[in-house]
């Protein structure tokens, strides 16, 4: 090994023979880094995002169900079946795990809305209005405000409030076929005007406090359709899913379906897929560019030293040792690279990360896949990012090596000494 | 809601409150299928009837029994009212014409069954609000031919099959329909969907007088989906071509005189 350091001091000196040029091609194999992780950082960025914009309205990231509840979605399969469960123990051992943000109970039931002459169907939506505002965004904009429980208070759309001719104050009619085969129907106040900006949520959805929901479905206050659940890696659900599926489940007798959002909405889990899949895409061709600029300079550099290979191969030393040299340069020149783009990226994504350009002045908020976005460019940090652009660096400065170390170890002293 | 979407009770209802008239010759195989069933219709059809019944529902998560009060004048106007069970006494629909409106004693409203909400379940029974609005169009809505006649179990009976004309707004991809040929008392009534797959039957049982005309007192709906379920009507008395006027059926009666 003594030998072998000799090797890499002959290396390292051998760069700083020309520290232009070194300089100059650890510097594009930096800015290559800077280049791979932001963009990997951007597009997870565009991914927590798509996955954010395409649960935090109502989905969720995790749903919590019955075993047997989808998907038909038969209002009689509640969590813990007829008899129901106690709700607030279940929410409590969900918010137990540490990667869970929020969870809040749901309640499901469909009829009719009916106000004077109007009347049409409605999905009727029980929540827990405090805990519903830190899971989804379905009550973030009321016009007045969330029903409160007892007091036989509704919300809907803004939508059907038009359609319907619908104000505040109003009193409404809601019928629902009960759990008893009854047909429930109360009187309610209008209180509150939901707009989420989804056109079918805001004409179809009417939202109730779950117990009186219950109530008017002849349910227990124990019964419940879902739990959704917002975690703190939206990103990374499967592995929160498993942990909450072993630790609800067993307990209290329940039989728990623990779905994730990529589950619940496949559509939106296959776009994430085939951003993820352009990861590996973007770090070959952004270092696939770079192995040749580093070929080129490594190519130079052992054409220009083909005197002083050819004197140390006279002096005795092998092929191998001569190689070995060029191979290092690539490696000492890698490492001396992967700091430097290291040292600039680090600031850039901290930055980047936290004060996101916001493009709402140009192009406003939209609706698009079923959910409402902002579009801001936020870029994530990742593991895999940084260690696979500083891998591909690695192997890109190493691989560039290779070749002109080949040519290296071919030179045959006396011709290149004799100038043939 | 939609569970039992594309039920239709009219026809049923219809029929549970048709009388038969003891008139008219049985038809004779020369007959059109249309000629006979129209004839089935209006022979057993009073011009007005009332009646009270109680409908028995099984569902795999529940059971109840409703005891109810019928009137009908002829196929355009129907009014249910509910009397039993104390809990949901003086619930009841209307049917006028294409519309039908519930009447809820709870919250002492009128609502008419938005379109939507057509093919939603009659009062948590295996019929739907459509059914009884299409009753009166099944002449209209459908070409018949007769498909069998002869002896089945020893008895003759005509076997009809119904298929919707291009254009009509149905939904049913056919129907067949059995009926005695001796009295022209229906059998049984099977439902298909457009891929052609058995979606419920309607069974007629239990023929007796009633009202001073031969009636199939029983009748019950059997979705082919759930075999467990079922909903029974059985008529305890009815009495036919009473004296009853339009005004009748209207959204004031609609809320009772409890």
């Amino acid at each position: 090994m003594a030998h072998d350091a000799v090797w890499w001091r002959v290396a390292w000196r051998n760069l700083w023979r020309n520290r232009g040029r070194t300089l100059v091609t650890a510097s594009g194999l930096a800015f290559g880094y800077l280049a791979a992780v932001v963009m990997v950082g951007l597009m997870d960025g565009m991914n927590a995002m798509l996955i954010e914009n395409g649960t935090r309205l109502m989905v969720s990231q995790i749903q919590i169900h019955s075993e047997v509840y989808l998907p038909e979605r038969n209002m009689h399969r509640t969590i813990g079946g007829y008899g129901g469960t106690d709700v607030d123990a279940l929410l409590a051992r969900v918010d137990l795990s540490p990667d869970v943000v929020a969870s809040s109970p749901r309640l499901f039931g469909g009829g009719l809305v009916s106000s004077g002459s109007q009347t049409q169907a409605a999905l009727l939506l029980g929540i827990d209005p405090d805990r519903e505002a830190r899971v989804s965004m379905l009550l973030d904009d009321v016009e007045g405000r969330s029903p409160s429980a007892g007091a036989f208070e509704i919300a809907v759309g803004t939508e059907m409030a038009r359609q319907m001719g619908l104000s505040l104050g109003d009193e409404i009619v809601v019928v629902a076929p009960a759990a008893d085969g009854s047909l429930g129907n109360d009187l309610f106040t209008l209180v509150g005007l939901v707009r989420t900006g989804t056109p079918t949520l805001d004409a179809n959805y009417a939202f109730l406090p779950i117990a009186d929901l219950q109530y008017l479905m002849a349910m227990d206050p124990g019964r419940i359709h879902e739990v959704a659940v917002t975690v703190t890696r939206p990103w990374d659900t499967e592995a929160i899913m498993s942990a909450l599926t072993a630790s609800l489940n067993g307990d209290a007798g329940l039989v728990l379906d623990v779905r994730t959002w990529a589950e619940l909405r496949p559509e939106l889990a296959e776009s994430v897929a085939l951003m993820d899949s352009m990861y590996l895409l973007i770090v070959i061709i952004i270092f696939g560019m770079a192995v040749f600029g580093v070929a080129n300079t490594m190519i130079l550099g052992t054409f220009e030293r083909q005197k002083e290979f050819a004197v140390v191969r006279a002096l005795g030393t092998t092929a191998s040792g001569v190689g070995r040299t060029v191979v290092y340069e690539g490696f000492i020149l890698g490492a001396l690279a992967l700091a430097a783009g290291a040292l600039i990226t680090a600031p850039l994504m901290v930055w980047w990360h936290n004060a996101p350009p916001n493009l709402a002045n140009i192009v406003g908020s939209f609706s698009w896949a079923g959910s409402v976005w902002q579009p801001v460019l936020r870029v994530e940090y990742s593991v895999k990012a940084p260690l696979m652009s500083g891998l591909a660096l690695f192997i890109t400065a190493v691989f560039a090596a290779v070749y002109p170390a080949w040519k290296a170890t071919r030179i045959p002293p006396a011709d290149a000494l004799a100038d043939r | 809601m939609s569970r039992f979407h594309g039920f239709r009770i009219g026809r049923a209802l219809g029929l549970a409150l048709l009388a038969h008239g003891l008139l008219g010759p049985p038809a004779s195989a020369q007959t059109s299928a249309r000629d006979i069933i129209d004839r089935v219709d209006r022979l057993m059809r009073g011009d007005s009837s009332r009646g009270t019944m109680q409908m028995e529902i099984h569902t795999e998560h529940w059971s109840r029994t409703l005891s109810m009060e019928v009137w009908s004048l002829g196929t355009e106007f129907s009014l249910v009212r509910v009397t039993e069970p104390a809990r949901e006494a003086g619930t009841a629909t209307l049917k006028a014409d294409q519309e039908v409106w519930n009447y809820l004693p709870r919250v002492d409203r009128t609502i008419k069954v938005p379109a939507s909400l057509m093919m939603g379940s009659w009062m948590g029974s295996h019929f739907t609000n459509d059914d009884l609005v299409k009753e009166s169009r099944i002449v209209d809505d459908y070409d018949f031919e007769i498909a069998y006649e002869g002896p089945r179990d020893g008895i003759g009976v005509y076997e009809f099959i119904l298929i919707p004309k291009p254009e009509a707004p149905v939904v049913w991809g056919r129907i067949e329909e059995q009926v005695r040929i001796d009295d022209l008392m229906p059998v049984w009534v099977r439902y298909f969907d457009e891929d052609g797959e058995l979606v419920r039957t309607l069974t007629f049982s239990d023929f007796q007088q009633m009202g001073g005309r031969l009636v199939p007192a029983t009748m019950l709906v059997t979705p082919s989906d759930k075999p467990e379920e079922f909903t029974r009507v059985r008529y305890a008395d009815l009495e036919f071509d009473i004296e009853i006027e339009q005004e009748f059926f209207s959204l004031r009666n609609l809320r009772g005189r409890r």
